[in-house]
């Protein structure tokens, strides 16, 4: 088995509902969508979702003739030749792209679910709900962690950080909707890097009078242990953080410098073989994992075979328009059927659709900062959001 | 594919190392595969209960998951215990069932390329006089290319500064500057330790030293590693990836030593990953069949494999994995490719 080629297909979908943070607390419902196949010589072709571009181009030589199944030697090559450039920014992306396409053939090589490939015991991943929720209304939160709830759901994260008392009342709408999961519903809090360290902590330290909070996610910027480590000792909750971060490399300084107490994990980690270094470097510190969202929850794939994942970020906005897939969510927990691979499947006709008539929509992903940033807060103004009336 | 049992047979071979009695452990499968691992005698007691306990039903495909559910079902801190080693030497035979599933080497299962393992000698566990320790090494630097070695250090200044002269000429065969190393069975105190390499630096100039003083020391060991030109090897015997933990927060390892016998293929991975992250080198200690070749190529930050026994000598099983020109090779044999005798 050899790879011969590669197509990227790029797309642009609009979801069901907006979906917006403390940078844009509107939000957007339009998200660009990418898919990288890889060729081989046995007709049976690897996928990967999310990424894409011209970047691949620079790194394909590198596994062209190659067996899939020698993936992480690849992801070795991939990263030597990369040595003086850095695994940074579009190329990251490629890298990750062909890594996932690269496992997602190995298992369908081996006719098993990624999971079982990657050496987990069962292809079961507890699940939270994960609103995005800035832009929704009060009546719109409620139902979205009801209808989280009613699938055994029973931990939530609010976007927070522009407006405290409104944030207070949404953190008791979605505790009030998880209620019927749980007594005592996992809350959490994700203010996308709005706050500087010290604004966070003050923020925080008011919600914990009123709430108790499992973590708060980015509370200060990425890269920023010494204010992410600050918010830690001065926060009851955790802090998780790392989604924005790319590389074992990147990752390593929290971890050293004991500024993060839960990691989040993405594939866009130079891929499921880069994700797996930094889990097990967690893992050896003590540290927890949790993985981001992802298009049909196909990440849970990985999720199941890490050794200190607690759970999975679930959002739900209808990002499937072109994808079928082998999961149901069950008593709180993503179950991961036996479909090899990934478990994905493209439907091509509907790809071709999309592709031909461009949807058209409010914003598109990714939206920049907002105003103010890590100095000084810009609360939503009249009619920003559908919670403060215009 | 599920586990149906295991046979672990006490069997004695023709040669010392790297067990001259061992135990030979089969996990049988309902698809007619069998996954082997090799251990020391004392491993039998519990390589049966665990199994029993644990793995009859099993699907041997999730094999980190079994591991990470055996190392949680015991207690911590039994390091070094036959409990240890069983556990490791299980996840060993379930790798090689999961290679064997999918008719492929072990190093391809694992996700890599064919590896060409950098190698080296080690007479750790052999008692050789100054003759038979000279044509000991000189053998595996004519017969097998090593251009590195490794030797137990004593309390006897000059017999070490002898002897590893001795093992520097007869690796010179191989290359014109044979690689070192020193190994001290964690004989020395801190301060003892310095005063000793320090002193064996004047003459030789060490690649590494490990087992001088004790492991868990990681203040001592980041002295030591601040008071010497050579690097500080830390990890052989190590049974869990806890153990690793202060020393790479004091970073008083600077190689880090995978001990596939005590903390599993499975436990190997995660270490190395974690090292990889610190930008620590990662050696393997010397397994049975020298099996531990076939991890080289998924270790991002690969140094060494130890090698104590090229052939096999013990008779009781093949490997398909060669020692030539310095490198370990495994071949294409399904499997971890150990074929019993």
């Amino acid at each position: 088995m050899k790879i011969t080629g590669y197509r990227v297909e790029q797309y642009l979908m609009k979801m069901d509902r907006l979906v917006g943070d403390a940078n844009l607390p509107s939000g957007v419902e339009m998200l660009p969508g990418s898919i990288v196949y890889l060729d081989t010589d046995e007709g049976l072709s690897g996928i990967s979702l999310g990424y894409g571009g011209a970047a691949i181009e620079g790194l394909f030589g590198l596994v062209e003739g190659a067996d899939p199944r020698e993936v992480v030697a690849l992801w070795i090559r991939m990263n030597d030749f990369l040595h003086k450039g850095g695994n940074e920014g579009a190329v990251c992306a490629a890298l990750s792209a062909i890594d996932m396409a690269l496992w997602d053939l190995k298992a369908k090589l081996a006719g098993e679910p990624l999971w079982k490939t990657l050496g987990a015991r069962e292809g079961r991943v507890k699940a939270y709900a994960s609103g995005l929720d800035y832009c929704l209304s009060d009546e719109e939160l409620f139902r979205f962690y009801r209808r989280m709830a009613e699938q055994g759901i029973d931990g939530g994260k609010l976007k927070v950080g522009l407006d405290l008392k409104a944030d207070l009342r949404r953190l008791g709408i979605m505790r009030d909707a998880l209620s019927i999961a749980s007594p005592r519903p996992m809350l959490m809090i994700d203010s996308n890097e709005y706050w500087s360290p010290k604004q966070a902590v003050r923020y925080i330290r008011q919600m914990e009078q009123h709430f108790e909070l499992l973590w708060v996610e980015e509370p200060a910027r990425r890269w920023d242990y010494h204010g992410l480590r600050l918010v830690s000792e001065q926060v009851a909750a955790k802090v998780a953080t790392g989604e924005n971060l790319h590389t074992l490399r990147d990752v390593y300084p929290l971890i050293a410098n004991h500024a993060a107490d839960v990691i989040n994990v993405w594939t866009g980690q130079s891929g499921v073989t880069g994700l797996r270094q930094i889990a097990h470097l967690a893992h050896v510190h003590g540290l927890q994992v949790s993985m981001m969202n992802a298009q049909a929850n196909y990440m849970a794939q990985v999720a199941a075979s890490l050794p200190n994942h607690n759970m999975m970020e679930v959002v739900d906005p209808g990002r499937e328009h072109c994808l079928t897939w082998d999961h149901r969510i069950e008593d709180g927990f993503i179950v991961l059927g036996d479909a090899p691979g990934f478990g994905i499947e493209i439907d091509e006709t509907k790809l071709k659709e999309l592709q031909a008539n461009p949807p058209t929509g409010r914003g598109k992903f990714p939206f920049p900062r907002r105003e103010g940033a890590g100095r000084y807060i810009v609360p939503p103004a009249p009619g920003e959001v559908p919670w403060r009336s215009g | 594919m599920k586990i149906t049992g295991v046979k672990a047979t006490r069997r004695t071979g023709t040669a010392p190392a790297p067990a001259g009695s061992c135990c030979i452990v089969e996990l049988s499968t309902d698809a007619g595969l069998t996954g082997i691992g090799i251990a020391d005698a004392g491993v039998r007691a519990p390589v049966r209960r665990l199994v029993a306990d644990m793995l009859v039903g099993a699907d041997p495909r999730s094999v980190t998951g079994i591991w990470q559910r055996m190392m949680d079902a015991q207690s911590a801190g039994r390091r070094g215990s036959a409990q240890n080693r069983a556990v490791a030497v299980l996840d060993q035979a379930l790798w090689d069932l999961k290679a064997r599933a999918n008719d492929e080497p072990l190093w391809k299962s694992l996700g890599g390329a064919r590896p060409r393992a950098n190698a080296y000698a080690s007479s750790i566990g052999l008692s050789l006089d100054d003759e038979e320790l000279s044509a000991w090494y000189l053998r595996l630097a004519r017969d097998h290319g090593l251009r590195g070695g490794k030797l137990r250090v004593s309390t006897d200044e000059n017999a070490d500064a002898r002897r590893l002269e001795r093992m520097r000429a007869a690796l010179a065969e191989a290359t014109p500057e044979p690689v070192l190393m020193i190994d001290a069975d964690h004989g020395w105190s801190v301060k003892q330790a310095i005063d000793r390499v320090r002193s064996i630096e004047q003459q030789f100039d060490l690649t590494w030293v490990e087992g001088v003083s004790r492991d868990r020391d990681a203040r001592g060991l980041k002295q030591l590693s601040d008071a010497i030109r050579g690097a500080v090897c830390v990890g052989k015997g190590f049974a869990t990836i806890g153990e690793f933990l202060p020393h790479l927060q004091r970073r008083s390892a600077d190689v880090i030593q995978a001990d596939i016998n005590t903390i599993g293929i499975t436990g190997a991975l995660q270490v190395a990953d974690a090292a990889f992250g610190l930008e620590l080198p990662v050696t393997l200690s010397a397994a049975p069949g020298n099996i531990h070749a076939h991890l080289a190529g998924v270790m991002p930050h690969f140094m060494s494999v130890e090698i104590v026994d090229p052939v096999q000598a013990t008779r009781l099983f093949t490997s398909d994995v060669r020692i030539v020109d310095g490198w370990a090779i495994a071949g294409d044999a399904p499997g971890n490719g150990l074929v019993l005798t």
